[in-house]
């Protein structure tokens, strides 16, 4: 994805932006990627501890959209 | 100001702005959304607010930032369940918005907080997304605080 390595804009602005725009893109990598895993068959406990946080924090974050979405039975 | 004095157009820009927000996939309810749910609004697209074009507009400033530090083509698979209900958290610049709408009321002497309130207090903000999108969309702000 990127085509030269990053630099920082001259403008604050535009620098200050790109670190919000990365962290929705990094937001989108993240839902894809606990989908996979845990359509996979990793558990919150697998997911979490990848992503380096607590099975709590990735259970409240995920679990809901993932059940809606009837991929998790929720639990683990 | 508490929750019970918003007026029903208020607290309907709130709960719209957390629909925007899950439609987009975003993981946090921001100023944006709350700019979104507002432009959906008749009086407001009166005065020249279009949700479409808005959305365009922080779309091309999402892509604008994205390039700046030389990333491309951020095209993702999205996740089958991004757009799945989930839990959001009402970030800080929502927040701000709605604190600089409660200002405006106050210093208007109104007892009740309008949409029209929070509207001028999401196009007070000078730094961010918002005034980012509403340049690409060139949209007059002075004008259209003149005119709320």
């Amino acid at each position: 994805m990127f085509t030269a390595p990053p630099t920082l804009p001259e403008d604050p602005a535009d620098a200050l932006a790109a670190v919000g725009a990365l962290r929705r893109l990094a937001d989108r990598v993240e839902d894809a990627a606990v989908e996979r895993a845990v359509l996979d068959g990793w558990t919150w406990s697998d997911v979490a501890e990848a992503l380096g946080v607590t099975r709590q924090a990735v259970h409240k974050k995920h679990a809901r959209r993932l059940h809606a979405a009837g991929i998790s039975k929720g639990g683990r | 100001m508490a929750f019970e004095r918003f007026t029903r157009d208020a607290r309907a820009a709130v709960l719209g702005a957390r629909q925007q927000a899950r439609t987009l996939g975003h993981h946090d309810v921001e100023a944006e959304h709350l700019l979104l749910a507002l432009a959906g609004r008749p009086e407001f697209q009166a005065l020249g607010l279009d949700r479409e074009r808005l959305a365009d507009a922080l779309a091309a400033e999402e892509e604008r930032s994205l390039a700046s530090i030389g990333l491309a083509g951020a095209e993702l698979e999205p996740a089958v369940a991004a757009r799945a209900p989930r839990r959001l958290r009402f970030a800080t610049s929502a927040k701000l918005s709605l604190q600089r709408a409660m200002k405006v009321a106050a210093a208007r002497g109104d007892r009740r907080l309008t949409a029209g309130h929070v509207l001028l207090g999401v196009i007070a903000a000078e730094r961010g997304r918002v005034p980012r999108a509403l340049q690409i969309a060139e949209i007059d702000v002075e004008e259209l605080r003149a005119q709320i």
